[in-house]
């Protein structure tokens, strides 16, 4: 029995007034030709400057939110310019975060900056085809986009080349149904619930130390918390590689 | 700049030098050359159940001896998948969501979400509106900067002002009762406006809260500001320097310990902010000392934000009156055909968004709140992302605790002020 | 067990000893519960609102919130719990002794509440025996005081003849579901609005695969 509730043609008939209609599977509509728009942030006039055929198009949204696409190639190079030129200093990064907007259109990373001295800010997003979800990390210009880029790989499957430590964030090491924020992973997952009650319980509470990961260092003793006792201790150290080898 | 530093007549630890760094520490008590033993690190498992950490943070810290060498954080034991949950709701079944979320401070979290929504449609508020919901974020800092007092006193060894910040939760949860029938779990925004208007009588109980507050601080901060124990275990710990926190994503309180007078509030006012008289407590050293001086002084300018706004209060409806957007009132559902049919629809069918993206960040309780939300055209989202801000912040602990013992460890973990259900979402 | 004691009415029968026995034993118990308290989410902070001085819990013998789950009586599990929590929660049960009781504070620990998605354990009772239920979203303080007479009211009931009946606990089973694999699917169906979670925007067409089961009402 195939069931066609995920697809948009069982949903009951929205009479949408305001909207105009159905948009269907339009991709969004950005201004076609770049510049339509007057940004209302200098620093896409001076970006568009430095870079001409690294920034593919810019927008306003939302009335007065000034969104620029850039070509993903260049993605480390551009927001290093933003960060260290002094009259753009964007020295804060909001957010890093992706949008999948369904139906096998490309992933878009987006990056919030916000720039404390001159207090503007600027949205920057590039779009990566499902087949090639990769892209430089920025964790070197800004350190705290560590963990945002782990959460996205985490929850999207973008690879973020040159990233320090690019494990899973929120789900399991060996969380095998994929990744739970696109658009074709079902909200319930894909196991059944008794099959994921199993997995979660055959997960060692402890299992997640990895020698590898803190440093060269070999740990000499695994002592334990609150939650685990005297047998903890003892199967601590044997279960040390389980959580390695099944990393998605 | 718009913002004040508040002197406080505290007299730094003499061993500290500036920026928090020990000269002398007193935990190191001779200072022999380390002999070569070849000694090895030590793991310890903090959490993922364990009174410390605030939730259920689980925390791997390698040891030398009793000098944290490095903390890996392991998040994920709380995520409930809000953000995929969002894309099957409606833009207002998503309220409900929100104080789920950072159940510290709910009305924050109801407030940031509806303004997203709101600037990305396209609506604006009423006046008595704003002033209303100003109203419940002042409200809702100061109950969760009371639960983070409450929880940092016991860290640091001392149980009487926890159950005097409970003594004011506790009126808080009853104006919150009062105005939404729940504790916690409010729901009290509403695209357009609010879910009611306030009950009667509500604004002389936030009046009262807000008169009888500073007491209590009072008493607090004479339990806790020059306590010897506090100030030895707070001065100087966890310091991180200006260039630094920014480098790291920090926020709210704890990127203003660093000197960084960054406040949403007044650098992208929102809701007329820039015309209440208020100023940003700033600290000088970074370290959980400046941090827990920088709350303390932020609940009371949260007071006097409160004051004024009670003051300003205008009268007036609480929703805009666009029947594509708010509900009609329940008698006009039950007398008046048109307002039935309108009540229908928008239940039924939603608030259509336009196929576009709008970010909209408010000055959270832990730090900078974002909002950012993705519409396609219809009344549900394509995405819904907020920016977490005690994720970013707790993302800075493995740097803030290297080189400190463990017991600091702990201290610097309550410094940060997390809340388990925002970082794992 | 007959000791004779000619001066009671029922002495001389079993019955009699070892019911006064139960008396003063469940009086004991009941009357000094420790709770380990596993808060994960909102509903602990009700049940942090219940310790404090409003509420009160020292009333019922329960000052001493036992974060050990060794020194424990009562399992309070308050709050969400997610499959990654889920062998955590399991542990702190087995490591706890008997006797032994386990509350549910809330409707994510009793049935997912609103969350019916990928990440969440559908109820606590596929993976740990649970004695009382406390619906609410989050249970008021009072919520969660009734819910802790009510185990008392549960101890007063039972009786040492059948200690080792109710307190069987099988070594295997530790680490592993309590329910099996029906029993689970039962428990986890989806309802309310739950049944058209599969239905998105309805704008975009997303590929979003719908499981059989999600159908069920
Ligand atoms: S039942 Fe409600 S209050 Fe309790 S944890 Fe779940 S969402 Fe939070």
């Amino acid at each position: 029995m195939t069931s066609d509730l995920g697809s948009g043609g069982s949903a009951p008939d929205f009479g949408l007034v305001a909207a105009g209609g159905r948009k269907g599977h339009d991709p969004a509509p950005d201004t076609a030709e770049a510049g339509n728009v007057p940004p209302v942030n200098p620093s896409v006039t001076a970006l568009r400057r430095q870079f001409p055929d690294g920034v593919l198009r810019n927008r306003v949204c939302a009335g007065d939110q000034d969104v620029v696409h850039i070509d993903s190639g260049r993605v480390a190079e551009i927001l290093r310019w933003l960060h260290e030129t002094p009259d753009q200093h964007y020295d804060h990064l909001a957010d890093v975060t992706a949008v999948d907007h369904g139906g096998g259109r490309p992933i878009e990373v987006v990056y919030q900056l916000w720039s404390i001295p001159q207090r503007s800010a600027l949205r920057v997003k590039c779009e990566l085809p499902l087949d090639a979800l990769e892209i430089e990390s920025v964790t070197g210009i800004w350190q705290g986009a560590n963990w945002l880029e782990r959460e996205v790989y985490d929850l999207f499957g973008v690879h973020f080349r040159g990233h320090p430590d690019l494990r899973r964030i929120l789900m399991p090491e060996n969380y095998a149904e994929g990744h739970p924020l696109r658009k074709d992973f079902p909200l319930r997952g894909r196991f059944s619930r008794a099959e994921q009650t199993r997995r979660a319980l055959t997960q060692d509470p402890e299992d997640y130390y990895m020698p590898g990961e803190i440093g060269e260092r070999t740990p000499q003793v695994v002592a334990s918390g609150a939650d685990d006792g005297d047998e903890a201790k003892a199967s601590g150290a044997g279960a040390g590689g389980e959580g390695e080898a099944d990393v998605l | 700049m718009s913002s004040s530093t508040v002197e406080y007549a505290v007299r730094r630890n003499p061993e500290m030098g500036p920026h928090g760094k020990p000269v002398a520490s007193p935990t190191e008590p001779f200072d022999a050359p380390e002999p070569e033993l070849g000694s090895q690190t030590m793991l310890v498992n903090v959490g993922p159940q364990h009174p410390a950490t605030h939730g259920v943070l689980r925390l791997v810290v390698e040891l030398d001896g009793e000098t944290v060498v490095s903390v890996v954080p392991r998040l994920g034991y709380l995520h409930s998948s809000f953000e995929k949950l969002g894309e099957y709701r409606t833009w207002n079944q998503i309220v409900t969501l929100t104080d789920r979320m950072d159940y510290l401070a709910p009305l924050i979290y109801n407030c940031a979400y509806v303004m997203a929504v709101e600037k990305l449609m396209g609506i604006e508020v009423t006046e008595r509106c704003k002033v209303a919901r100003v109203i419940c974020m002042e409200m809702d800092r100061i109950f969760s900067h009371l639960l983070w007092l409450g929880t940092w006193s016991i860290d640091v060894g001392a149980f009487t002002p926890f159950l005097y910040a409970f003594q004011q939760r506790e009126k808080v949860y009853t104006l919150h009762e009062a105005l939404t029938g729940a504790r916690i779990t409010t729901s009290s925004t509403r695209i357009g406006g609010m879910m009611a208007d306030l009950p009667e009588g509500w604004t002389k109980g936030v009046r009262e809260f807000a008169d009888n507050l500073p007491a209590t601080l009072d008493e607090i901060d004479g339990l806790l500001t020059c306590n010897a124990i506090h100030v030895g275990r707070t001065q100087g710990i966890g310091a991180i320097s200006a260039e630094e926190a920014v480098n790291h994503g920090l926020t709210g309180a704890n990127l203003r310990a660093s000197g960084v007078p960054y406040d949403v509030r007044k650098d992208r006012p929102y809701y007329d902010y820039g015309s209440y008289d208020f100023e940003v407590p700033i600290g000088c050293h970074g370290d959980c000392y400046d941090r827990y001086l920088v709350r303390m002084e932020e609940m009371r300018q949260s007071v006097r934000i409160l004051h004024q706004a009670l003051d300003r209060l205008p009268d007036g409806p609480m929703d805009v009156e666009d029947p594509r957007i708010s509900l009609p009132s329940k008698t006009d559902c039950m007398s008046d055909m048109e307002s039935m049919i309108h009540h229908f629809k928008l239940i039924t069918e939603g608030i259509p968004a336009p196929a576009e993206d709008c970010w909209f960040s408010v000055e959270g309780s832990k730090g900078e709140l974002g909002m950012y939300v993705v519409g396609d055209g219809g009344p549900k989202p394509v995405r819904w992302r907020i920016r977490p801000p005690s994720f970013v912040n707790l993302s800075a602990i493995p740097k803030l605790s290297e080189g400190h013992l463990m017991a600091d460890l702990i201290m610097i973990n309550a410094s940060l002020d997390i809340v388990l259900g925002e970082i794992d979402r | 067990m007959g000791v004779a004691n000619p001066g009671l009415p029922g002495a001389g029968t079993p019955a009699f000893l070892t019911t006064r026995l139960d008396f003063v034993v469940n009086w004991a118990r009941r009357n000094s519960l420790w709770p380990m308290p596993f808060g994960t989410a909102c509903c602990a902070i009700e049940m942090m609102a219940s310790a404090a001085s409003n509420f009160d819990l020292a009333r019922f013998g329960m000052e001493r919130m036992s974060f050990s789950p060794r020194q424990a009586d009562v399992l309070i599990c308050a709050g969400r719990v997610p499959y990654k929590l889920a062998p955590v929660l399991r542990r702190i049960w087995d490591q706890m002794m008997q006797p032994k009781w386990c509350i549910s504070m809330g409707a994510c620990a009793s049935s997912g509440g609103v969350f019916d998605v990928y990440s969440m354990v559908q109820g606590i009772d596929t993976i740990v025996p649970v004695d009382v239920y406390i619906p609410g979203c989050p249970p008021r303080p009072e919520g969660l005081i009734y819910g802790l007479m009510m185990v008392q009211e549960k101890i007063r009931g039972e009786s040492l003849a059948d200690h080792a009946a109710l307190r069987a606990e099988d070594p295997l089973g530790a680490g592993r579901p309590r329910a099996g694999d029906e029993e689970v699917a039962d428990l986890t169906g989806p309802f309310g609005n739950s049944t058209d979670q599969n239905r998105v925007s309805g704008l975009v067409e997303t590929g979003a695969i719908g499981r059989p089961e999600d159908r069920l009402p």
